[in-house]
């Protein structure tokens, strides 16, 4: 379970400063998938990093399984499977290696690990790209290789930022499918996408972030009731007050 | 421990594949034995050698006993000088001129003054000049002796103090220069080397948006610097045993007895070499990550980073050109190593003390480097500048 209280954090740049999260509060649970929307500069960057223990929030704490991320940044790492905002592979190591490695920094060790990385292989139909070196991979490739690598420990919390970007059909439904099976099982997992449909038909929850701030909350139904609106994508843009979403 | 051997592995596999970067960073070790075998051979050979010398002589017909002194010493006419070198001496233009009174004068027993007239501070006339200027006062001694000979006079009179040289130096030092290139040179392995390696596990990392991905894993900041100071530094290492090693075989192709010289590395200076030089290894790698580090991307790193590391390399160059080196200078990093190496090459006793005790202050401050670094990787500053 994730929860993340009463966060605030600011940037100073020279004399300016800026307000990145006011107050942001939430909490995703087990075995729900949670979509985090927002419009771009909202704060969900900042606020995943706050959970990841990058960042030190000015005010407020985020808690991962009972445990405190500023307190404890390695442990509370350690119940994470991470895909982030931007993600880069070693270009000169094997799509396999690299899942070797993530799944090493993660204590993982001999069969058990061999036998993790060959199941996160074949779940995400990645098998032709395994033993490849991962320069040269296309888009989509190079986002299956991350999602791998974030999942191969079956971590309790996913935190995913937008990581449906790039992939095709097919690669998303194994996805979705990846994330329904792991929502079955009881993982908490915490999405965050511009794609309304996309977060309509997989999220159990959304969550609305603009200005730092929680927008609103709820099912996508209850969104959309909340916004008298008769899709997610209208409901957002009116509960966000302004149009810039639809251009995220 | 999985983890630090999994941080060290993926950096190891990554500086071995990347070819090109390897060949940079060992390129130092493969060139500088070639460099230092065609060099002492070009040296060795003009220290040996008496190239004839053309000069332009005039009143050559008034003293031709002086002329075949000259003669004997490979010290030609302008006028026998062959084809392809006629430019090059017509511009040394060697002019010497014997006066005309030479052979009255010589019978008088009067001072005959010979003029010798050409550029002194031309550095390719110093060792012709020197050979005229030796030809000439040998002739002159010559008959001087003689002149007193037949005088009755013993010319052992002439010397009142006769002085006896003992040279100290082992014969190992006689290859003083080949032993003061590969100092430098291996001094200059040791910070290099590893520079291409540290900037690209670093700045390279930032720049290819893994790094972010690395620190929100559950690993400690001190490992993923301790994995990457181990990989860099392994490569100097590498490179120092590469050039030692070739630096002996290619010493071999010359002929050092024909200046009365031996080189070669023993089983003992090469362990004692190592001792010295890998706790320079890795504070270098050290320094490099903690700058490069910091720099905003791969370009600035590379640019900063070869320009700090110019700085220590040129220490032990300072430590040969100073004649009078303060004590400190014994203790201190990077020039105690240098003046304990200096000593090993020239055959001399190692002080055990001065080498534990610079290895040891060395160490410390790469220590404190990598304490700093881990540190810094903690503060949202680095986090910030990863976007």
């Amino acid at each position: 379970m994730i929860e993340v209280h009463n966060l605030h954090k600011s940037f100073k740049a020279k004399k300016e400063s800026v307000k990145a999260l006011d107050g942001l509060s939430f909490q995703a649970n087990d075995g729900e998938i949670t979509g985090i929307l927002g419009p771009n500069g909202a704060g969900k960057t900042t606020c995943l990093r706050t959970l990841y223990g990058l960042l030190k929030p000015d005010d407020g704490y985020a808690v991962i399984d009972g445990i405190q991320v500023a307190e404890e940044p390695l442990k509370a790492r350690a119940q994470l499977g991470i895909f982030p905002d931007k993600f880069g592979l070693y270009e000169r190591l094997t799509a396999y290696e690299q899942i070797d490695y993530f799944a090493s920094l993660h204590g993982m060790h001999g069969d058990n690990k061999h036998q993790a990385i060959e199941q996160i292989v074949k779940n995400l139909g990645m098998e032709d790209l395994a033993h490849r070196k991962t320069a040269g991979f296309s888009q989509g490739q190079r986002m299956k290789v991350t999602l791998a690598q974030a999942l191969v420990h079956q971590p309790k919390n996913f935190v995913l930022d937008e990581p449906t970007r790039g992939l095709d059909v097919m690669s998303t439904r194994i996805l979705r499918n990846h994330l329904a099976l792991s929502k079955e099982q009881g993982h908490c997992i915490l999405f965050s996408s511009h794609v309304m449909q996309e977060v309509a038909a997989l999220c159990d929850r959304v969550i609305i972030v603009a200005d730092g701030k929680l927008a609103a909350q709820g099912t996508p139904q209850e969104l959309c009731d909340l916004a008298n609106e008769k899709n997610l994508e209208e409901a957002f843009v009116k509960l966000i007050g302004s149009d810039e979403g639809v251009a995220a | 421990m999985i983890q630090f051997k999994a941080l060290l592995i993926k950096e190891l596999k990554e500086a071995f594949r990347d070819k090109r970067a390897l060949m940079v960073a060992l390129s130092m070790a493969l060139l500088m034995p070639v460099m230092i075998m065609v060099m002492s051979k070009f040296a060795i050979d003009k220290a040996i050698d008496n190239p004839p010398i053309y000069v332009k002589f005039t009143g050559a017909e008034f003293a031709p006993k002086l002329i075949k002194a000259f003669k004997d010493d490979n010290i030609l006419a302008f006028a026998d000088v062959p084809e392809d070198e006629r430019r090059n001496w017509n511009e040394r233009n060697v002019e010497l001129t014997i006066p005309e009174t030479f052979g009255k004068d010589m019978l008088d027993g009067k001072t005959i003054d010979v003029q010798l007239r050409a550029d002194f501070q031309e550095k390719s006339l110093m060792s012709p000049l020197r050979r005229i200027k030796d030809v000439v006062r040998d002739y002159s001694l010559t008959i001087g002796y003689k002149r007193l000979l037949v005088r009755g006079i013993d010319v052992r009179l002439l010397r009142a103090v006769n002085i006896q040289e003992q040279d100290t130096s082992m014969p190992t030092s006689n290859a003083v220069m080949i032993s003061l290139m590969l100092g430098i040179y291996l001094m200059m392995a040791a910070f290099m080397s590893g520079m291409p390696v540290s900037i690209d596990s670093s700045a390279g990392e930032r720049e290819r948006n893994v790094l972010e991905m690395l620190l929100c894993q559950p690993v400690s900041t001190l490992k993923i610097v301790l994995a990457k100071l181990f990989c860099s530094s392994t490569i100097s290492v590498i490179s120092i045993i590469l050039m030692l090693v070739l630096t002996s075989i290619s010493v071999g192709f010359v002929d050092l007895t024909k200046i009365g010289a031996t080189f070669d590395i023993s089983g003992f200076t090469f362990i004692a070499l190592l001792l010295l030089l890998i706790p320079i290894c890795i504070l270098a790698s050290s320094l490099q990550l903690f700058f490069s580090f910091q720099a905003k991307s791969f370009k600035e790193a590379q640019s900063t980073v070869t320009m700090l590391i110019m700085v220590p390399s040129f220490v032990p160059m300072a430590m040969m050109l100073m004649d009078d080196k303060p004590a400190w200078t014994e203790w201190a990093p990077i020039s105690g190593q240098s003046l304990i190496m200096e000593d090993l090459f020239k055959g001399l006793p190692v002080d055990w003390t001065a080498l534990a005790f610079t290895g040891v202050a060395t160490l410390a401050i790469a220590t404190a480097l990598v304490f700093g670094l881990a540190q810094k990787l903690k503060s949202e500053k680095v986090v910030m500048s990863l976007s």
